[in-house]
């Protein structure tokens, strides 16, 4: 009967019930809000880093990383990607050869970091190539390259133009061959864009003479969150592999990730400090209101514990009644989510944010909704507290 | 006939450091079962604060008070408080009920206290609001009620604890003639037939004609202890 008199006592004053309700539900509303755009950002700025560029796991040989030499190749490197590719965990792996380079064209030239891959398996473990925007990721053909927008524009050159790629090979030579653009790309990230170019592994290895040397092995797991796990595996598999995660690869990115973190930690804060100023608020007036009750009820046998108790009930409940609503919203944005298509930055960052971070949290996401609850609810408890402690004192 | 209530030599002061004011001044007062009691005087007399101080509402400045031989002057609050739950029903001048309740969730919620089984509590609710003449009223919150079936409300939960004895604080003070003369006879049934004691403080002389004991305050003091 606690349970019935506190939730009739919530709605005693219609007016100031809703308000206090709509404010739980809007502020908590916008708190998640806030929290899921900026985790939306970032996850985008991930989620597109590795699908581009880093990939979950990569390989190299240990000398490699320190200096781009071409013959710091990986030792056994197709069989390694003939192991990993069986493996159930794994998505795609692909084997590229990376060196440095000049490329030019007839007005000008600047500096590239060569890629050169494999099609199909590139294709599966980077997305560049659903970021073709004229012409095709490679059509077969010999010597073709695949060049950012960024760089077509630098170079004044269009599809199907030829351009010129010089750099050292294996004995230590200037090398240098024409290859006709296959495909531009432009994928979010415009330095990369400018920096970087694709071109046929065996094209590139030929130029290079590293026969089937590979300087790089990319893998793409089916599940990003087993990264950690998969590349202790491989490391110990590995011993005289460098094998890193994206987050050992860019570090930068991993920080990114933390400061945001702490710093959405710090803004939902704020916000339920404010809420709960408003909360207290309103209990203590609702309990000033009714001192001549509390006494009444303590002279009939009503203890202080049950008192507090009450009063604590009606704070939780009052607070658990604008959380469904603050859900509802989420619930809704959270089936928007699958539905959309369009991942451009912007105020659909924080959908796909929702459902980026259900894809990495630990667990299914339908938890999420009572640990909210949960959370809510134990912080609500505290908020009790002041106003309870009120109406013992009446 | 044993005493239910004794009080000896009880005293409440008000500000005692800054202007003393004495509410109860030596009273000695000894109730019986079944009694049916009025507490008089005018206003300023101490009647309800010697009403709160036998009801363990208030701690006396100096005295005690004994129900049924237990001293509930030198009790810690929490006992206090299950004491009188157990023992002392209560009927307020302003009747005082939960307006969130119906007048049978009312009744109830004293048992609900006092932790009696969910059925047990439902009929006696409906008992005890039969035996006022509310049984039509049993869904009806306090603000569909009329002021007088509010206090038979009030003195049914006040009997739902099966108290040793009932204090009511001028409950006929807001009700008009009918209703007043309805409340009377209610109580008048009860303490004759189920011998329950009632004290009420008044100055309401239908209520003080269906007194058989009328204890006249004035400053604190009893003047005058008359049974009729």
């Amino acid at each position: 009967m606690l349970f019935k008199i506190a939730w009739r006592n919530i709605w005693r004053n219609r007016t100031r019930s809703v308000v206090v309700i709509a404010s739980v539900a809007v502020g908590l509303f916008a708190g998640m809000f806030m929290m899921a755009f900026f985790q939306g950002a970032i996850n985008q700025e991930i989620q597109s880093t590795v699908e581009t560029q880093l990939s979950h796991i990569q390989f190299h040989n240990p000398a490699f990383i320190a200096d781009k030499d071409v013959n710091f190749t990986i030792g056994d490197g197709p069989a390694i990607i003939g192991r990993l590719k069986k493996d159930a965990g794994v998505k795609a792996v692909s084997g590229r050869l990376v060196t440095t380079g000049m490329i030019s064209s007839s007005s000008t030239a600047a500096g590239v970091e060569i890629h050169g891959v494999v099609a199909e398996d590139e294709k599966a473990v980077s997305t560049i190539s659903k970021d073709i925007i004229e012409g095709s990721y490679f059509t077969g053909k010999k010597n073709e390259i695949v060049i950012g927008e960024k760089l077509a524009i630098k170079l004044g050159v269009k599809l199907h133009n030829k351009i010129v790629l010089t750099f050292q090979s294996k004995t230590g030579d200037l090398t240098a061959g024409s290859f006709r653009i296959a495909g531009i790309f432009r994928s979010r990230n415009s330095a990369f864009d400018q920096t970087t170019v694709f071109t046929g592994f065996d094209d590139l290895a030929a130029l290079l003479g590293t026969g089937n040397g590979i300087h790089e092995i990319a893998v793409m797991l089916k599940d990003g969150q087993k990264t950690d796990a998969f590349d202790r595996t491989l490391k110990k598999e590995y011993p005289n592999l460098l094998v890193q995660t994206w987050t050992e690869l860019s570090p930068q990115m991993a920080l990114l990730t933390g400061i945001m973190d702490q710093m959405m930690y710090i803004i939902i804060g704020i916000i339920l400090l404010a809420l709960m100023f408003g909360i207290i608020n309103t209990m203590l007036m609702a309990v000033l209101e009714r001192q001549r009750e509390f006494g009444m009820l303590m002279a009939i046998g009503m203890n202080k514990p049950r008192v507090f108790f009450m009063i604590l009930l009606e704070s939780v409940m009052l607070t658990c009644a604008g959380i469904p609503r603050r859900d509802l919203v989420h619930h809704y944005h959270r089936w928007f989510a699958f539905k959309a298509r369009d991942r451009s930055f912007g105020i659909l960052a924080g959908i796909v944010a929702i459902r980026f971070q259900q894809y990495y949290l630990p667990g299914p996401a339908k938890v999420y909704v009572p640990a909210g609850i949960i959370n809510d609810g134990l912080y609500r408890c505290f908020i009790g507290h002041i106003p309870r402690n009120k109406s013992t004192k009446i | 006939m044993s005493h239910i209530i004794e009080s000896h030599n009880l005293s409440k002061v008000y500000n005692p450091d800054t202007i003393p004011v004495n509410a109860v001044n030596g009273v000695n007062l000894q109730v019986e079962e079944g009694e049916f009691t009025a507490l008089v005087g005018p206003s300023g007399s101490g009647k309800t604060t010697l009403l709160n101080l036998i009801g363990g509402l208030d701690y006396p400045t100096g005295g005690s008070v004994k129900i049924e031989g237990v001293d509930i002057t030198q009790m810690k609050e929490n006992k206090l408080i299950d004491f009188r739950l157990k023992n002392i029903g209560f009927v307020f001048q302003a009747y005082n009920l939960i307006p969130v309740l119906t007048a049978s969730e009312n009744v109830e919620f004293v048992m609900l206290l006092q932790k009696t089984a969910k059925k047990e509590r439902e009929q006696r609710a409906v008992e005890l609001l039969t035996e006022v003449g509310l049984k039509d009223k049993l869904n009806k919150r306090p603000s569909e009620l009329s002021g007088g079936q509010q206090q038979r409300v009030a003195v049914a939960r006040a009997l739902a604890s099966k108290p040793r004895f009932i204090l009511a604080d001028e409950p006929t003070a807001n009700l008009d003639s009918k209703s007043t003369e309805n409340l009377l006879e209610i109580m008048a049934k009860l303490n004759v037939e189920d011998k329950m004691t009632f004290i009420f403080s008044t100055h309401d002389q239908r209520v003080i004609d269906k007194a058989r004991r009328v204890v006249t305050l004035v400053d604190g003091k009893i003047v005058s202890d008359v049974k009729q």
